[in-house]
């Protein structure tokens, strides 16, 4: 069987299973995306605050997130979430193993771990915002809840996107992990295809080239968004 | 302070340098400039901004290379040939690098290495270019030190010394070459106003020694003062030069009189 | 809490930790070399060295570690070429292996760093040591490496940091380091959450200790970045009076 065969989409190729492996990767990266952001937000809003215990919960939170590895921390999620569950089960006298579905658990661990480093982002990017403009808002009466719709939200996402685009990329290589569980994504299937046809290096080979191809379409929509957000805007460089 | 006693003592001649040309680009920036010093002389050569001031001065030590022209430092002519591409380049770098070590050369950015103290700073080239022992190189720098008023930061970090001492030290450091020539490269420019003063009172002491000095500055004080010659530089040609009082008391080129009255 | 088996847990997994600091340490050393390989090339005029190495790094920094770890361990390892060459007797190894896909993925992040470095480097004491008649060679050895080295410490900590995580995909290709040894420990007693968090407390213990680690070597390296030392400051006039 040739190459074209093999990765192509008739009745023994595997190009469609790839592909929709690649759909579940993408579908996996945002949710954890997400999550991500809904956290990182916390996080960074910890760290900002000047409440000291606040702000050590926010250290914690990174340095956890940042220093035990990924991996272990999905099969914390997965294995040590279905274990819980089980648990629970058995408690109730049902037998056997439950397991919590694999796409919460690698969505759930991979957004945790994307969320510590977008909590890094978001303050980084509150910082960069010019003092002046926040007091020009509250001279101008703007109450809290305004201020932080209108002049906050923006410009955070204005000065945050070149370090979302790295950690977008980031969750995207951690979402391969997440096939230690299961879930048929682009690696699992790719993993799948190599083991059955013993083709390993033009699976695995199509699986790195599937995944350049996201992340450089992605490299390449977030520059242009940062072209466009910032626009307008005086760089010093 | 210039002595010529005759017309073939050549080993007095400490800088012979010959019709320079230098081109960027399309813009051809020395059109062919020469100079001649003697030992002790002590040049100012002044321009307006573009005259092609500074490419001269790095010409000299080949920072830049001439795209012609000849350089002679204590008789030693540095050797040109052309490359591949037709263009001028040192012939031989051994050579270039034993003349630079013979020229000690100040920035308008001092260029203090960051990672080194002030006394390392000195001692670096001295130890590591010309090969002398660091028994005989520290005492001397600590006697430069002294000389240019900097003794008590030999230790201390560039990052910690004010713009006015971080030039002095870059003085000391090109004083423990034993350079024969030492070229300035508007060594005051990037100063604060009240720290150039310091700064111009140890060149005016080199001068008294002796020194031979080539100075590319804006201070018109130090050229009509401490220089004895002057050099005008316009669009990459000399338009007038002399000593001093001749060329500021009866300036006899318009273009230069408008300089003078500007600055 | 069963302290029991906590601590028989913990005591096999530290067995494990001398293998997770073999994968490490080797992964950064030649990992550094091969980084330092590629910011020379990226250095080269012409289009062919700084092409090849920049298309390294974008692979290398485009598709997640664990394909490109397969790649070497099942993919290479399928090839009859490889199979019958002399490199078999490494390829073959699950350790050799990765230890060759962690190097040559922190290559590509290093050598970014590297490049990022070198060009910090202030031109103007690059010239002060030409000028002063150092031969390039010196200029690089005396002048530029000091300081790149430097510039490059903070952001390369980093990076070496990630290597110690990096190294739990060794289980992943049969290799019994600290996560492998756990999972094991998990697939042996089900008790899941215990041993994780044991080895997960473990890792944060390491990265600190390596953390601390290159923080004391970055303040020693750094005298110039830092405050004038009080014992060495002149006392003010004012207060000695």
């Amino acid at each position: 069987m040739d190459y074209l065969t093999v990765l192509g989409f008739g009745p023994k190729g595997w190009g469609l299973a790839l592909l929709a492996g690649m759909a579940i990767t993408l579908v996996v990266s945002l949710a954890a995306l997400i999550i991500g952001s809904a956290v990182g937000s916390l996080v960074a809003w910890a760290k900002l605050s000047k409440n000291l215990a606040a702000n050590i919960a926010g250290d914690a939170y990174t340095t956890i997130f940042r220093g035990v590895p990924e991996l272990l921390i999905i099969y914390l999620f997965y294995f040590g979430g279905s274990a819980v569950v089980s648990g629970i089960a058995h408690m109730f006298g049902l037998e056997g193993f439950y397991d919590i579905p694999p796409f919460a658990a690698g969505a759930l661990a991979v957004g945790l771990i994307s969320g510590s480093y977008q909590g890094e982002v978001y303050r980084g990017a509150y910082i960069a915002i010019a003092k002046g403009e926040l007091e020009a808002a509250t001279a101008v009466g703007m109450n809290r809840g305004l201020k932080f719709r209108r002049i906050i939200v923006p410009q955070v996402l204005r000065f945050a996107i070149p370090g979302l685009g790295n950690t977008w990329q980031l969750t995207l290589k951690d979402s391969a992990l997440v096939s230690v569980t299961g879930l048929v994504d682009l690696m699992r299937e790719s993993a799948m295809a190599a083991g059955s046809t013993h083709r390993y290096m033009t699976f695995y080979l199509a699986a790195g080239a599937l995944y350049l191809l996201l992340t450089s379409v992605s490299g390449y929509l977030f520059n242009a968004a940062e072209v466009r957000a910032t626009r307008g805007l005086r760089r010093s460089n | 302070m210039s002595s010529n006693f005759g017309p073939d003592m050549t080993e007095t001649i400490a800088l012979d340098i010959k019709n320079i040309r230098k081109t960027f680009g399309t813009l051809e920036v020395l059109k062919g400039i020469s100079l001649k010093a003697n030992e002790g002389d002590v040049i100012s050569i002044l321009g307006a901004s573009g005259s092609g001031k500074s490419t001269f001065l790095r010409c000299i030590n080949l920072l830049e290379t001439p795209d012609s022209g000849e350089v002679t430092v204590s008789g030693n002519t540095i050797k040109m040939r052309k490359n591949r591409k037709g263009q001028n380049e040192p012939a031989d770098m051994k050579q270039v690098e034993h003349i630079r070590s013979e020229l000690g050369m100040v920035f308008q950015g001092f260029n203090l290495w960051s990672h080194l103290t002030i006394l390392e700073n000195l001692i670096e080239a001295p130890v590591h270019v010309q090969k002398r022992p660091r028994a005989e190189v520290i005492p001397e720098a600590e006697a430069m030190l002294e000389k240019v008023g900097i003794a008590d930061k030999r230790n201390f970090y560039p990052s910690h010394l004010s713009g006015g001492q971080q030039q002095r030290a870059a003085i000391a450091r090109a004083l423990c070459m034993r350079p024969k020539v030492m070229l300035f490269d508007e060594p005051t420019s990037a100063l604060d106003p009240e720290l150039v003063g310091e700064v111009l009172r140890v060149m005016r002491s080199l001068a008294e020694e002796g020194r031979t000095m080539l100075v590319v500055t804006h201070e018109m004080g130090f050229a009509r003062d401490v220089s004895n010659r002057v050099m005008f530089l316009h669009k990459g040609l000399v338009e007038c030069e002399g000593p001093p009082a001749e060329l500021f008391g009866n300036p006899k080129s318009e273009r230069f009189r408008q300089f003078i009255s500007g600055h | 809490m069963d302290f029991n088996f906590l601590s028989s847990t913990f005591i096999r997994l530290m067995g494990a930790l001398p293998l997770t600091l073999e994968l490490w340490a080797l992964a950064v050393f030649f990992g550094a070399f091969l980084a330092l390989g590629l910011t020379w090339m990226r250095a080269r005029k012409g289009r062919i060295l700084p092409g090849l190495s920049r298309f390294y790094v974008f692979i290398f920094r485009g598709t997640p570690l664990l394909v490109q770890l397969f790649l070497i361990y099942y993919g290479l390892g399928s090839i009859k070429e490889v199979q019958q060459s002399f490199l078999w007797p490494f390829l073959r190894e699950p350790f050799y292996c990765a230890v060759l896909a962690l190097a040559m993925n922190t290559a590509a992040y290093a050598s970014e760093i590297f490049r990022g470095a070198l060009a910090a480097v202030p031109f103007g004491q690059v010239e002060a040591g030409i000028a002063c008649g150092m031969s390039r060679l010196t200029v690089f050895r005396r002048i530029i490496f000091p300081i790149a080295l430097r510039q490059a410490l903070p952001a390369y900590s980093t990076e070496i940091i990630l290597m110690t995580k990096a190294t739990a995909l060794a289980s992943l290709v049969t290799l019994f380091e600290v996560t492998g040894v756990a999972q094991k420990i998990k697939n042996d007693t089900y008790r899941a959450l215990e041993v994780y968090l044991v080895a997960g407390l473990i890792y944060l213990v390491l990265n600190f200790i390596i953390a601390r680690a290159i923080a004391a070597l970055e303040h020693y390296l750094s005298p110039h970045l830092r405050a004038i030392p009080a014992s060495k400051r002149i006392p003010d006039p004012a207060d000695v009076l």
